[in-house]
């Protein structure tokens, strides 16, 4: 028996006819609202590399790559994914009274079609199911604030699973009954309703087919409005991810090359400099908003969130899709909200990053919520001069001395002395220092030990001396674009008449600037951490490094593991007995002191580094290894505050210094 | 209100010190605007923000520097013109003669109030801004630590060991600024921008004489000896012996 007659009089297609209208109506009307806003948003062209971009498609979107990697919330969305993807073409069947698997049926496909969306439809009912105990039962520390939506519309979804199954079953049943046994949950569910007596079993059939319809519909009325826009919002979200380098930031103006404009030749009238208003941001920086899921992976990572900071870097993608509905219609008519992005973010949130991309790592539908900090940091910093006071020193000291801590640029090369190292000279190798490595008592000994080394091994290199300034990171994590360009414009020159190919660098965000940063900007180099190399040359055996047994941890930088996507080389170089943190890799927890952060103040109760540290020392390692100058302070205090300074911090380099064979 | 700033280009707190022969070698220095200066271009970009006007900066330096980045910084700050007196002989620790070359450029400017730093980081002398009131025949207050103006009426607080002082004068006046008379900005970028195409003159003035007490020798403080570091067990034995020490030998206690 079907659903498909006429009720009080009327054919049942017109109370279709009527709710479908609705629904789509009311679906396209909401979608064509959010593209209308999305388009506010200004051009970023990512329409390029298209095998390339259909790929990372097909893995990410239909493969589920990144979703999966939690492993229950993970595989409950895929299976339900799936099983949408599945089940989907049911609702044409159940729309057109059956007319599909005829068609279907004349070209010999009905029944493995029968068959898939069946187990379609088991797939999305076992995920639901997963999902709803994960929920209910499980119920996950992240999970806790958030709002009963969530479970309502996982109880809808399984109404819609259950119903199709009824109106399967119903098929089947009649004066003689016929199991179909390509669908085979439908086959069971028939075996269940078999002794309902024939008019019953027509008002449960009934009540189902339109509960069914009512659902799918009501859904389409709910998923522009929620989270669920997100079956929408992924699409041009993975499809349009961002190819550029990991972590490397957008120039003030490009040209047609996609080069860095020079800072002569910036054209300040057409230059939005940062992000405060909702369309300063790229259409695809906008998309991400209505590509949120809310999972929380993001918040689970960020250790400005898990210190106890304003900063939640979901509630900053919640954040840009609220602002545009909240302000949609005065947004569309050319007009300005009172209310701000930076007032939506809050500049407390928005000077709380790290810029560890831990965020953007953990999103399994790339979202990038670090651009979205310093885009907003560059306005706050260049248009309106409000910025925190430590950073006004920090700001004056790159200028005057080009070191954060202003100290004299003719003692950069201090450290050095007595090394009898080149300096200013063409050499294979340049050894850009960095000013933790040359104005920090601690770093500079990890200066001397990375010279001594990579001398011991007969590598041919010089370091700039007094030529050497700072990368500019610092100043373009903070948002000072334009000082950093200048510093960059000036580095590329120098490093440029010193006939620079290969740099090796100590700091990993040296290693991130100058190797990856600095090609807008007229400079190509290929850049080493300075593990890299002395790993090689202890692999090639020119370092003899003696075993050792000491048990030690290695803390990932940022901007060389997760980042720079070295994790390897390092622990290599390390040898000893090596006992990795909980969280290491890629996965690894940021010391609190990327982003600029190291030079703004931090509650004494909200410390990044405090967690780091607890984590280092649960390992039992009596040394904690570091490849960063920033790390080594942030871990060395870290320790320090936790009464643990028995445990050293010390760099890769020092550590293989130590157990050099005579 | 026009206002006439007078900022000293000293020698960056961070540059290489050398003394040869009792002389200070000055070849490698880098140079940068004195810091109380900067609350004076403050104030007076305030100022000129509230009543109207034109701010105009008065530098007197030697004919070879090039200083011309930092001092534009002021522009972006806030103020209209710079007019660098180019001196040949230029001395900072000469303050007659540098009040009186002063003095002289701001009487061809009509103002209304002149703001200067307390004393310049290179020799604190404390001195130009004062002999310059008193060239100008202005009243003068020193050492301001806050400021307000209100139709001709200038109304100075001025922080004085153990007490706070609060001084009025009429304008014409010569202020001399304090520390953190007031918080100096940081210029957006649009102002940067525009600092670029504001006037800056270089202008040569004569070398005078003058009976200034002159600097008869230069020398840097003795290095300092290492610290020392006291041993013990515990902390309660440390302290102890810090205790001890500081009775004993430094005699503090």
């Amino acid at each position: 028996m079907t659903p498909f007659h006429d009720y009080f009089g009327i054919s049942w297609y017109v109370f279709l006819l009527i709710w479908s209208a609705i629904a789509i109506g009311a679906h396209v009307y909401q979608v064509g609202f959010i593209v209308k806003l999305i388009r506010l948003g200004k051009d970023d062209d990512r329409f390029n590399s298209w095998n390339q971009r259909m790929k990372e498609f097909l893995t990410d979107w239909l493969g589920q790559r990144k979703v999966v990697e939690d492993k229950v919330a993970g595989y409950a969305h895929a299976l339900i994914f799936w099983g949408f993807l599945m089940l989907v073409s049911d609702v044409i069947d159940l729309g057109t009274g059956g007319l599909f698997a005829e068609f279907l049926g004349i070209i010999y496909l009905e029944n493995i079609w029968n068959l898939i969306v069946d187990i379609g439809y088991l797939m999305a009912g076992i995920g639901l199911l997963v999902a709803l105990y994960r929920r209910l039962v499980i119920r996950p520390e992240k999970l806790k604030d958030s709002s009963i939506e969530g479970v309502m519309i996982l109880f809808a979804i399984l109404g819609i699973v259950i119903t199709a199954f009824i109106v399967e079953a119903g098929y089947m049943l009649g004066e003689e009954s016929h199991y179909n046994y390509w669908e085979p949950v439908g086959v069971l569910f028939a075996k269940l309703m078999e002794d309902i007596d024939a008019s019953t079993l027509q008002t449960i059939v009934d009540v189902s087919y339109w509960l069914h319809m009512i659902l799918i519909g009501g859904f389409l009325i709910e998923i522009p409005q929620t989270k669920h826009s997100h079956l929408i919002g992924t699409i041009p979200n993975v499809m349009f991810q961002d190819h550029e380098k990991m972590g490397t930031m957008i120039p003030l103006q490009v040209d047609e090359d996609d080069l860095a404009v020079k800072t002569d030749d910036l054209d300040f009238e057409n230059l939005t400099l940062g992000v405060n208003k909702f369309e300063d941001f790229t259409w695809r920086q906008l998309s991400d908003g209505w590509a949120c899921t809310a999972c929380a992976r993001c918040q689970d990572v960020c250790p400005a969130y898990n210190s106890g900071k304003e900063l939640n870097p979901m509630q900053i993608i919640m954040d840009v899709k609220n602002y545009g509905k909240e302000h949609g219609n005065l947004l569309l008519a050319g007009e300005a909200p009172d209310e701000t992005i930076v007032d939506r973010f809050s500049p407390e949130a928005i000077w709380a990053c790290t810029t560890c991309y831990a965020c953007v790592n953990a999103c399994p539908v790339h979202i990038e919520h670090v651009p979205k900090l310093t885009d907003t940091r560059r306005h706050l910093v260049m248009e309106a001069s409000d910025f925190p006071e430590e950073l006004q020193n920090l700001f004056n000291n790159l200028e005057r001395n080009s070191n954060p801590w202003g100290l004299g640029a003719h003692t950069r090369a201090d450290w050095a002395e007595g090394l009898d190292l080149k300096i200013g000279e063409p050499a294979e190798y340049l050894f850009y220092v960095g000013c933790a490595g040359s104005f920090d008592e601690r770093n500079k000994n990890v200066s001397r030990a990375t010279a001594k080394l990579l001398k011991e091994a007969g590598v041919d290199f010089s370091i700039m001396g007094e030529m050497e300034m700072c990368n500019g990171d610092p100043a373009r994590r903070a948002g000072n674009e334009f000082m950093f360009q200048m510093m960059a414009e000036m580095n590329v020159d120098n490093m440029n008449s010193l006939g620079t190919l290969k740099v090796i660098t100590a700091c990993p965000h040296c290693f991130h600037t100058i190797g990856k940063e600095y090609e807008k900007y007229g400079g190509k180099y290929e850049v080493y951490h300075h593990s890299q190399i002395l790993n090689e040359l202890k692999q090639k055996e020119k370092l003899k490094i003696k075993d050792y047994g000491d048990k030690v941890t290695f803390h990932d930088p940022c901007y060389l593991g997760r980042i720079g996507g070295e994790t390897e080389a390092p622990r290599e170089a390390i040898g000893g007995d090596l006992i990795e943190m909980e969280r290491s890799r890629e996965k690894s927890f940021c010391c609190g002191g990327g982003g600029a952060r190291i030079w703004m103040e931090e509650d004494a109760d909200k410390r990044v580094n405090e967690i780091r540290a607890k984590e280092a020392v649960n390992t039992g390692a009596d040394c904690v290894a570091v490849g960063c100058p920033f790390c080594m302070t942030m871990m060395s205090d870290g320790l320090k505050t936790l009464g643990e300074e028995q445990r050293t911090v010390k760099d890769i380099s020092e550590i293989m210094l130590e157990n050099l064979e005579e | 209100m026009n206002i006439a700033v007078l900022i000293k280009m000293v020698p960056d707190t961070e540059s290489k010190l050398e003394v040869n022969d009792g002389a200070l070698n000055d070849q490698n220095f880098k140079y940068m605007v004195n810091p109380y200066d900067e609350f004076a271009v403050e104030q007076a970009v305030q100022f000129k923000e509230a009543e109207g006007g034109k701010v105009t900066l008065l530098s007197l330096f030697s004919e070879n520097n090039s200083i011309d980045t930092d001092l534009r910084k002021m522009l972006a700050i806030g103020a209209d013109e710079i007019v660098v007196l180019r001196q040949e002989g230029y001395r900072g620790d000469k303050p007659l003669a540098n009040a009186k070359v002063l003095s002289d450029a701001i009487k061809e400017l009509d103002v209304d109030l002149v703001l200067c730093g307390i004393q310049g980081i290179d020799y604190y002398q404390a001195a130009t801004g004062t002999m310059v009131a008193q060239m100008l025949g202005m009243p003068n207050i020193s050492g301001v630590t806050s400021l307000e103006y209100n139709s001709g009426t200038l109304k100075a607080k001025r922080q004085i060991e153990g007490g706070l002082q609060t001084v009025e004068t009429s304008t014409p006046a010569v202020i001399t600024c304090q520390k953190d008379m007031t918080k100096v900005r940081f210029p957006a970028l649009k102002d940067i921008m525009m600092s670029k195409r504001k006037p800056f003159e270089n202008k040569s003035v004569d070398s005078i004489d003058s009976n200034d007490a002159l600097t008869s020798e230069s020398s840097l403080p003795p290095a300092r000896d290492g610290g020392e570091m006291i041993e013990g067990e515990d902390a309660e034995e440390k302290i102890n012996k810090l205790i001890e020490k500081l009775k004993m030998e430094a005699k503090v206690i």
